[in-house]
């Protein structure tokens, strides 16, 4: 019986200490600054755990009884603890005030267990040998909560699982101290329901936590995550909001799935309608086949070939139900090829000649986008296109970043191309930019095609209008050498920002 | 069970063992394209094979360097391909060698070549040759993107190689006196690229005094100064700045227009214009070829290369003038030329350490650092995706003597250089063990000509230079500054001079 007495100081040790590292390690995850919040909590914690052991002494009656009782309620507190805290991350503004509240009332909980447990022994041995095995189990149990959680715990576990299976344990503990201490309880049949009723409640805990888990992430992020991936290139997350998918690249929003029409129609319409019989079609960028969606209105058009570096981009959006469904499965149509390739290296080996050319990158947030901005990038692109072809570059914003767009605009003239620019507005973007570029005269296309929702052939002219506030500014060239957009891009956008 | 003592130190280690997982991973390598132990045979004079075979070949040209390659380029450009170079080493380019692997390929020792002036017409011509000049216009993929260069001081990351971070009113007053004297030379004229265009003895005094004494007496005393112009002499001269000649110390900063531009370079650096060379002259290279003997002979030289005598009418040494007094007979004991002992490595990269935000450059450097820092060789990469990479790694032993420093280079094997150079970088990115997977090292004793005090000027110098008989001499040596314009500029030469005397 000694042994199975110790074992259970064990365990009670192991999960007292796996309540404050779910605590510390939620805190530090949700609010950042581990060092402070592990030290804060671990200070409360044993404040709290001395306030338990000076409360032990007023408990003088029933030892056993109450020794059970705590068990199960700090089963019920702790293994419930990372829901808890979870959850009013989530939806609550106090997260703070609970947490510490939960640390005291668990603190003050397990200073209890070891000095009432040690009385409850004591007839049992000597003093001195009931100091150092209690001690002693404590301790071991200690460090092997501490071994296991990082390594086995959090991540096999997770933080609302690992602390629901300590919770089990403690209420495990309660329900065999009935058996162990049976002498000197009472109403023993009672605690056995209640043991069997928490270990229950846990049990099922642990199997529903998944959804307790995903149900408090979603409200972290304000819209439901539907697709979160890290591919080699990018981090990639798609969330819905009622019936608005977005897509964020690097926590850049790629697209609205409300409004992307209008981008996603000017981008390619005012070019593409422009050349008389486009049969051949490129589009750098755009994995996410909306552009190609928009080009498969011209029946005339045989091939479109895609070039985006990112083969889990431009899987997702040939599979995923939600996603084929906004670009009308534009990425499995035998007219489109798919080619996951690095865009720079591959215009500037591939020698097949284009009548309609798309460069539709992120925005040159740094020097290895900006190489996609760049004269010699053009000039490279510039010989792939036919005689009676065009290219559009998305330019960014003429609003917010004017003087990068007019930078790129000059880019695409030093490189030997005429350029006309133009903006729409897209509500989730704001005033955006394009530049279409080319060997010869523009004209505005006299027909569009059918079913278009934003475009008319009356309004485009108005596109080609620029206002005073992003009226054309004297900027250099973008060259690989200098990489000024870059440093324009990042100032422009400082301005507004901070 | 009572443990026994070596049990229980072995269960330790054991445990130790476990601990250590996010250690290193096992980094290979090893010395590569060593070329001393040829050096060192002629040196000791040992015997070799008699001749069993003539081969008679109007020219032959001796050694695979820029020189020798420009002078076999300026051949075939005229029409004539009647000659042989014979190169000791198996890979042509000298200092400008290249390597490649599964990631990229990437320069063994010269990396980069600036915009060239006005004045260096053969450079000119050549990069229209080879299409990096076109219509006046220089190919942008050829020249240095950006971020080009970056330093790494007091714990941060700057733009550029001179400091502009931490400087004192003093500092910055004595950069901007320094950029005004450079300024003045500048417009003298004196200070060309070629060398031999502008010099004037107008300014042969500043090469009686080394740099840095020159600085002192101009009052220069700020310390970021003297890091700085002492980096420039071990980047471009593998010598600190007081081995340095003032005047060649004042050549490599008042010799080029400031340009904004960026220089000429490549993944595989001055690799890349050695390949278009080859291309273009390698019908007529032979590697693996050791000249052991130039002999003079009534109508013109032999040179004997393994158990071959090449009977010509012409020889060009394109070999450094060090070898000369061991290939050529009655030479007498050279004086005026001392040469730099370097050491480079190559560094495979599976990833890029962690940058704290700041995104890669094309050439790092490390204030205070005995070496050179690093050039990332993916730089020049049309990618915008790059995971891997390779570093090549400089490293001129300038501190002390040479001879000792070449000892050194000997003495060490690859882990006390691999650890050397881990070291160096780890103070900068502490994870670079967890990066690398492979470190090669290229060890060379003669590395680069030195322009030490008194050896611009030299007597000795300009009588090689001139000389005009049936052995001509064609390396950067005889211009006292290592650099590839200097090294074509007279391999053009030498085989101008030939050409004429063969078709008058």
């Amino acid at each position: 019986m000694g042994v199975l007495v110790f074992i259970s100081v064990l365990l009670v040790a192991a999960c007292g200490l796996i309540y404050e590292l779910v605590a510390g390690t939620l805190a530090s995850y949700l609010v950042g600054d581990s060092v402070f919040q592990f030290s804060t909590i671990i200070g409360t914690y044993l404040f709290a755990m001395g306030i338990g052991s000076a409360l032990s002494r007023y408990i003088n009656r029933g030892l056993a009884n109450r020794f059970v009782w705590i068990e199960l309620l700090l089963g019920v507190v702790g293994g419930f603890s990372s829901t808890l805290l979870m959850l009013a991350f989530a939806f609550t503004q106090g997260f703070e005030l609970i947490l510490y509240a939960l640390v005291v009332v668990m603190g003050v909980l397990v200073g209890l267990e070891i000095p009432l447990l040690m009385r409850i022994v004591k007839h049992r041995y000597q003093f001195r040998d009931v100091i150092a095995h209690v001690l002693t189990f404590d301790y071991l149990g200690a460090l092997g909560a501490s071994l296991l959680f990082p390594i086995l715990l959090v991540p096999r576990l997770g933080l609302v699982r690992s602390a629901m299976l300590f919770g089990l344990i403690n209420a495990a503990v309660a329900f065999w101290s009935t058996y162990l201490f049976a002498n000197q309880l009472s109403r023993t049949r009672e605690l056995r329901v209640a043991c069997l009723l928490v270990l229950f409640g846990l049990g099922t805990g642990i199997a529903e936590a998944k959804h307790i888990t995903a149900t408090a992430e979603d409200n972290i992020y304000a819209d439901e995550i539907i697709f979160a991936r890290d591919t080699p290139y990018q981090h990639l997350v798609l969330t819905r909001f009622k019936d608005d998918l977005r897509l964020f690249l690097n926590s850049h929003l790629q697209f609205s799935s409300r409004d992307e029409y209008r981008y996603h129609e000017a981008l390619v319409h005012p070019g593409l309608a422009a050349v008389p019989a486009p049969r051949r079609v490129l589009i750098l960028g755009g994995g996410d086949g909306l552009a190609v969606r928009e080009i498969l209105k011209y029946p005339q058009v045989e091939s479109i070939t895609l070039v985006d570096l990112d083969p889990e981009m431009t899987k997702i959006f040939s599979s995923n139900p939600m996603l084929t469904r906004l670009n009308d499965n534009s990425l499995l149509s035998p007219r489109v090829h798919v080619i996951n390739s690095d865009a720079f290296p591959w215009v500037a080996s591939n020698a097949d000649s284009f009548d309609f050319i798309v460069a539709d990158f992120p925005d040159p947030t740094n020097y290895s986008l900006g190489k996609l901005y760049t004269t010699a990038f053009y000039r490279a692109v510039a010989r792939h296109l036919s005689a009676q072809g065009f290219i559009v570059v998305q330019s960014t914003s003429p609003m917010f970043a004017r003087d990068s767009f007019w930078c790129i605009a000059e880019t695409l003239k030093q490189s030997g191309l005429q350029t006309y620019p133009y903006h729409v507005y897209v509500p989730s973007f704001g005033e955006w930019g394009f530049v279409l570029a080319g060997t010869h005269d523009y004209a505005l296309p006299k027909s569009l095609p059918a079913g278009l929702r934003f475009l008319s052939v009356d309004g485009l002219s108005a596109l080609f209008q620029f206002p005073p506030d992003m009226a054309p500014l004297p900027m250099p060239a973008n060259h690989l050498n200098s990489q000024v957009l870059v440093r324009t891009y990042e100032n422009d956008w400082k301005d507004i920002s901070h | 069970m009572k443990l026994g003592r070596r049990k229980f130190l072995g269960l330790g280690s054991a445990a130790l063992a476990g601990l250590s997982l996010k250690s290193e991973q096992k980094i290979k390598g090893s010395f590569v394209n060593d070329s001393f132990q040829m050096g060192h045979l002629l040196r000791d004079r040992a015997a070799f094979p008699a001749a069993k075979h003539i081969e008679k070949v109007p020219v032959v040209i001796v050694g695979g360097g820029i020189a020798g390659l420009s002078a076999a380029w300026r051949f075939r450009k005229r029409g004539f391909t009647d000659f042989v170079l014979l190169e000791m080493n198996p890979q042509a380019g000298g200092n400008a060698r290249w390597g490649e692997n599964e990631v990229t390929a990437y320069p063994w020792a010269a990396h980069y070549v600036p915009v060239p002036g006005p004045k260096a017409i053969y450079v000119r011509e050549l990069f229209e040759d080879l299409g990096v000049l076109k219509d006046g216009q220089w190919e942008e993929r050829y020249l240095a993107f950006s971020p080009q260069e970056r330093l790494f001081l007091y714990g941060r990351w700057q733009e550029g190689i001179e400091p502009a971070v931490g400087l004192k009113q003093n500092d910055r007053d004595q950069f901007q006196r320094l950029e005004n004297l450079f300024s003045e030379f500048r417009r003298s004229g004196a200070f060309t690229i070629p060398l031999e265009l502008g010099l004037s003895s107008k300014f042969q005094h500043l090469d009686r005094l080394s740099f840095s004494d020159w600085l002192r007496q101009q009052g220069l005393d700020s310390r970021l100064l003297h890091w700085y112009v002492n980096y420039a002499c071990r980047d471009d001269y593998g010598a600190l700045a007081s081995d340095t000649s003032a005047w060649a110390g004042i050549h490599y900063f008042s010799s080029r227009e400031p340009e904004e531009k960026g220089p000429l370079t490549w993944p595989e650096g001055n690799g890349w214009i050695t390949r278009r060379l080859l291309e273009r002259v390698g019908a007529n290279i032979r590697t693996g070829q050791m000249v052991h003997r130039i002999a003079q002979t009534r109508r013109g030289a032999s040179v004997f290369a393994g158990d071959v005598e090449f009977q010509s009418e012409f020889v060009i040494f394109a070999a450094p003038m060090f070898l000369a007094p061991y290939l050529l007979e009655n030479f007498p004991p050279l004086h005026d030329f001392a040469y730099s002992p370097w050491l480079t490595a190559n560094l495979t990269l599976e990833r890029y350490p962690d940058s704290r935000g700041v995104e890669p450059s094309w050439d790092t450097v490390f204030l205070d650092s005995p070496t050179l820092g690093y050039v990332d060789a993916m730089h020049q990469s049309l990618r915008t995706h790059i995971d891997r990479t390779v570093w090549t790694f400089y490293w001129a032993l300038s501190e002390g003597a040479p001879a000792q420093n070449r000892r050194l280079l000997l003495e060490k094997d690859w882990t006390y250089w691999k650890e050397a150079i881990l070291h160096d970088l780890e103070r900068v990115h502490s994870d670079i063990r967890q990066c690398v997977s492979r470190i090669d090292i290229m060890r060379m004793g003669h590395a680069m000509i030195r322009p030490a005090v008194g050896s611009i000027f030299s007597e000795e110098r300009r009588r090689l230079s001139r000389l005009d008989g049936r052995i001509l001499f064609a390396n950067s040596d005889l211009s006292g500054i290592s650099i590839f314009e200097e090294a074509q500029f007279h391999g053009v030469e030498a085989a101008q001079k030939v050409h004429k005397k063969l078709h008058g």
